[in-house]
């Protein structure tokens, strides 16, 4: 090797180095200035309320009942909802990843619609669901304990059924055919092979859904009423309603310690099934579904029968939404949708629905790119694995942090960003009035989706890969573009579509920002259901119904980018 | 000295709990242009972390890696213009064959036209005409290797590096692969280091054959020469050699058969096959076992003052009840089958 080589080599190294430190700083630049600063901010207003540390607010909140009372209430909602999901999701996965039948992917994409719903459609349409005139009015579960907890199923279905789904359809299917050779039952060859198989899988998706239930914020706050709410709403509560600022911080730190909990055993859960997935044979097996004739089988038929159940119970609401959205005083028309074009009644609205769904469009788009870039520059740090141990211990930590944000109360960050936005950093900038503050708390909200959507897509590409491309003279750089984006691409269309779903929906943080000229979509709907009167009822349900097509239309359209590899929820 | 030079060359790895394990233990061995080196060796013994210094992709510990009188320390992967070709292919999935190949062709910035030309003569080359416009994954498994060693051939690699490339395959086609690798290396003029656990796949391939254990290179030598002239006993034991006898000690037919005489230092190995069943032969054994196998009985025998060594008979319909566990046999000594040990 001469020294011009050489030197050209250093050259390419130090350029590397620079573009890979580039790739870390933006994102950690952009979580930082825009998560960690709100949500710090937020805490240390309520420890240091007059710029001494003063820890008597976590005494004076934990001894008002109120507060147990709601922690409580959280963790019950989250546990019993999470047991539901698993109980009703496992054999979903099974029927809907495993068994072949016609309509199946219809069904698959289905179940996702739940899940990207705005938080308030779903609100919106438990509530036509469970109130006194809806189809499960008889039950009585208006504003009660157990209607919360069917709409958290309701919206966290999916998640649990895809995240175990996509693990099932690769698990090799020989190590349960070897049991039943082995004169196992297909019932004890399942308890005792397939489903210690799945653990991981299931742990992982109940890890997420108790996470999502325990920061519900649009649903609880929609349903629950005044009697019933979470952690979040209660942060939302005191900070809007009582103005108390250190009982929101303490809360705050809780439901930080809970999130930490449940991230960490997620975490732990996925490393575990990445492993073994890797290890795992690719001769997976789907059999067509049979219910009747030879090769039928009972569990077949049970599993079958609870998802049918499910499906059931998860068309309920849109298709009660839809059909009251339709109902007029006056008999079945369009009016609702016709004063989609009106600000409502008296003082409901300050601008049309109409307007306020472009504001959420163009938010939306603006939110995408960010998260997107954000995400994917997270993603493709993340998916590294470099040769020495401390770098690789700082990968799994941005993994982690990164996550955060997942957990974090929207509404923190919210309310974090009408702390610190007057002054960011100093600079004599009021951000607060910016129209660019929204899409950049709902990119936050956003940004872990699209890394656990990219992640896994990037980190099954075969390192062996990398270096064959290597051998055949690809720099670094080109490996990049020329394998792991091409491979990637296609999971990018997925994140895109979940993070302008997501962003869409998007109304802890929005509900403090917009600006009320500028309303979002989710936020009119809110300010319509808490306006008396039919009509105003009406409009929020014809509100709803076209969010959730906004919505449907972004997934179904990301869906068709989808690669054949199913990414985390 | 022209041609890859390997020195003294230690590989480490260093596992996640942070134990450190030697791969490569201060290799040597030289590749001359032209010349197919096959790295024999069990499971484990350090030939894909030997492969995968030369190529750069794992850093060395100690020593040098050097071609044409060249270190290649500080050279990284993609400027080596080595290839490399893995077990299980790596083929690009979102490329079809035609583009597989071109990408070392790509990244040499060469034109269109000479890009297609030379996809088509390397698809000719392996067998695969026409293939250019297929998706990769609708290739069987000896395809794909097939594929994988036009990529890396494509761009006319100094040095192209095998690891395992036919391990993956089963054995009538790995035995006709062997040939057609061999076949495409010699007549591309390339110069190759091929690693496998497979006996008969480092003969059919290799100039000379490294066997490789432990980290360490126990011998490098033509095929025949290794065969015939095993450097130690535990590459003999290696290369299938069952029986080993003090000269000294062996018997007088033994000793005449491959001509020492008592007084020599050494050891005498018997193969299998270095035992042929013959009425006038000099040595009595007892058949413990017999077995069928492609057209040959083969007979484990259990000679006296030797140890059990595998005689092969051909097969024929008239054997019948001749080698019955427990009946004796006379056999001959076949000198090509025997090797004298120095030590």
């Amino acid at each position: 090797m001469d020294g011009h080589g050489a030197r050209l080599n250093r050259r390419g190294a130090v350029g590397r180095g620079a573009a890979w430190g580039l790739a870390v700083a933006v994102p950690l630049a952009f979580l930082g200035l825009f998560f960690a600063l709100p949500v710090g901010t937020l805490v240390a207003r309520g420890f240091w309320p007059d710029g001494a540390l003063d820890l008597s607010g976590f005494v004076e909140v934990f001894s008002r009942p109120r507060t147990w009372r709601v922690i409580g209430l959280t963790l019950a909602q989250a546990t019993v909802a999470t047991a539901v999901v698993v109980l009703l999701g496992v054999p979903g996965a099974h029927v809907l990843y495993r068994r072949t039948f016609r309509g199946r992917g219809a069904l698959r994409a289905f179940v996702v619609v739940p899940f990207v719903l705005p938080t308030v459609v779903v609100g919106v349409a438990f509530r036509s669901v469970l109130a006194p005139h809806g189809p499960l009015g008889f039950l009585g579960w208006d504003g009660t304990f157990a209607g919360v907890v069917a709409a958290l199923v309701f919206f966290n279905y999916a998640v649990l059924v895809r995240t175990v789904g996509g693990y099932w359809a690769t698990l090799d299917p020989r190590a349960e055919q070897a049991a039943r050779a082995l004169g196992a039952s297909p019932l004890r060859a399942f308890v005792q092979v397939t489903l210690p198989a799945l653990v991981p899988a299931i742990a992982s998706g109940a890890a997420i859904v108790f996470l999502f239930c325990a920061t519900a914020f649009g649903v609880v706050l929609v349903l629950g009423g005044p009697r019933y709410g979470t952690v979040e709403t209660e942060i939302w509560v005191q900070t809007t309603q009582f103005l108390d600022l250190r009982a929101a911080a303490v809360l705050s730190v809780v439901q930080l310690v809970v999130i930490a909990a449940a991230l960490a055993v997620a975490g732990r859960a996925r490393s575990r099934r990445e492993r073994t997935l890797a290890q795992g044979s690719t001769t997976a097996v789907e059999r067509p579904l049979r219910l009747r004739g030879p090769g039928r089988s009972a569990a077949d038929g049970a599993a079958v029968a609870v998802t049918a159940l499910a499906l059931a119970f998860l068309a309920l609401p849109l298709v009660t939404v839809a059909l009251r959205s339709l109902r007029t005083p006056r008999g079945w028309g369009l009016d609702n949708y016709v004063a989609l074009g009106t600000t409502g009644g008296p003082n409901a609205l300050s601008v049309t629905v109409w307007d306020a769904a472009v504001t959420s469009l163009r938010i939306a788009l603006d939110a995408t790119v960010l998260a997107v870039v954000v995400g994917g520059l997270v993603a493709l740090v993340v998916s590294r694995r470099p040769r020495s141990r401390p770098l690789r211990r700082a990968v799994g930590v941005l993994d982690a942090v990164v996550m955060l944000p997942l957990g974090v109360s929207a509404v923190t960050v919210g309310f974090g960003f009408l702390l610190t936005m007057d002054r960011p950093l100093g600079l004599d900038l009021d951000l607060r009035s910016s129209p660019v503050l929204i899409p950049i708390a709902q990119a936050v909200v956003a940004t872990p989706l699209v890394v656990r959507t990219v992640l896994p897509v990037l980190r099954a590409i075969d390192s062996r890969l990398h270096e064959a491309a290597a051998v055949l003279g690809a720099p670094p750089g080109r490996v990049l573009r020329l394998v792991d984006w091409p491979i990637a691409a296609r999971s990018a269309g997925l994140a895109l579509g979940l993070a302008f779903a997501v962003s869409l929906g998007e109304f802890g943080a929005t509900a403090f920002l917009a600006r009320p000229e500028r309303p979002t979509l989710p936020v009119v709907i809110f300010r319509l259901i808490g306006r008396p009167g039919a009509e105003n009822l009406g409009m929020a349900l014809a509100a709803s119904v076209v969010l959730a097509l906004m919505t449907a239309t972004a997934i179904a359209l990301a869906e068709r980018l989808r690669p054949g590899v199913a990414g985390d929820v | 000295m022209a041609g890859l030079e390997v020195r003294d060359v230690v590989v480490h790895y260093v596992d996640d709990d942070g134990r450190t394990a030697t791969a490569v233990d201060g290799l040597s061995l030289d590749v001359a242009p032209g010349e197919v080196v096959a790295l024999l060796g069990p499971s484990g013994s350090g030939k894909s972390s030997l492969l995968r210094a030369v190529a750069g992709l794992e850093p060395l510990s100690a020593g040098s890696v050097a071609w044409d009188g060249h270190d290649l320390a500080g050279v990284p992967v993609h400027r080596r213009g080595f290839g490399l070709m893995f077990q299980d292919g790596q083929l690009f999935p979102h490329r079809d064959v035609g583009a597989n190949v071109a990408f070392g062709l790509e990244m040499q910035r060469a034109p269109r036209e000479v890009r297609r030309a030379r996809v088509a003569e390397l698809l000719e080359l392996v067998g695969l005409p026409g293939f250019a416009d297929r998706d990769v994954a609708t290739l069987s498994g000896g395809e794909r290797q097939r594929v994988a060693l036009a990529r890396s051939l494509a761009p006319r690699p100094r040095l192209l590096l095998l690891d395992e490339p036919l391990s993956a395959l089963d054995r009538a086609l790995r035995e006709r692969l062997a040939g057609e690798v061999r076949e495409a290396l010699t007549s591309t003029g390339t110069t190759a280091v091929f690693v496998t656990h497979d006996h008969d796949e480092a003969y059919a391939v290799a100039d000379r054959i490294a066997v490789m254990d432990l980290g360490r290179l126990l011998q490098v030598d033509p095929p025949a020469d290794l065969w015939h002239r095993p450097a130690s006993r535990r590459v003999a034991e290696f290369l299938g050699y069952q029986a080993f006898v003090e000269v000294g000690r062996a018997s007088v037919a033994v000793r005449e058969a491959v001509g020492v005489g008592v007084d020599v230092e050494g050891c005498v190995a018997l193969g299998p096959g270095s035992l042929v069943p013959d009425d006038d032969g000099a040595v009595v054994g007892t058949v413990v076992a017999a077995g069928f196998r492609r057209g040959v009985t083969e007979l484990d025998v259990d000679v006296p003052e030797v140890g059990r060594v595998t005689a092969v008979v051909p097969a024929t319909r008239a054997d019948g009840d001749a080698h019955r566990p427990g009946a004796q046999v006379r056999l001959r000594v076949e000198p090509a089958a025997v090797a004298v040990l120095p030590e």
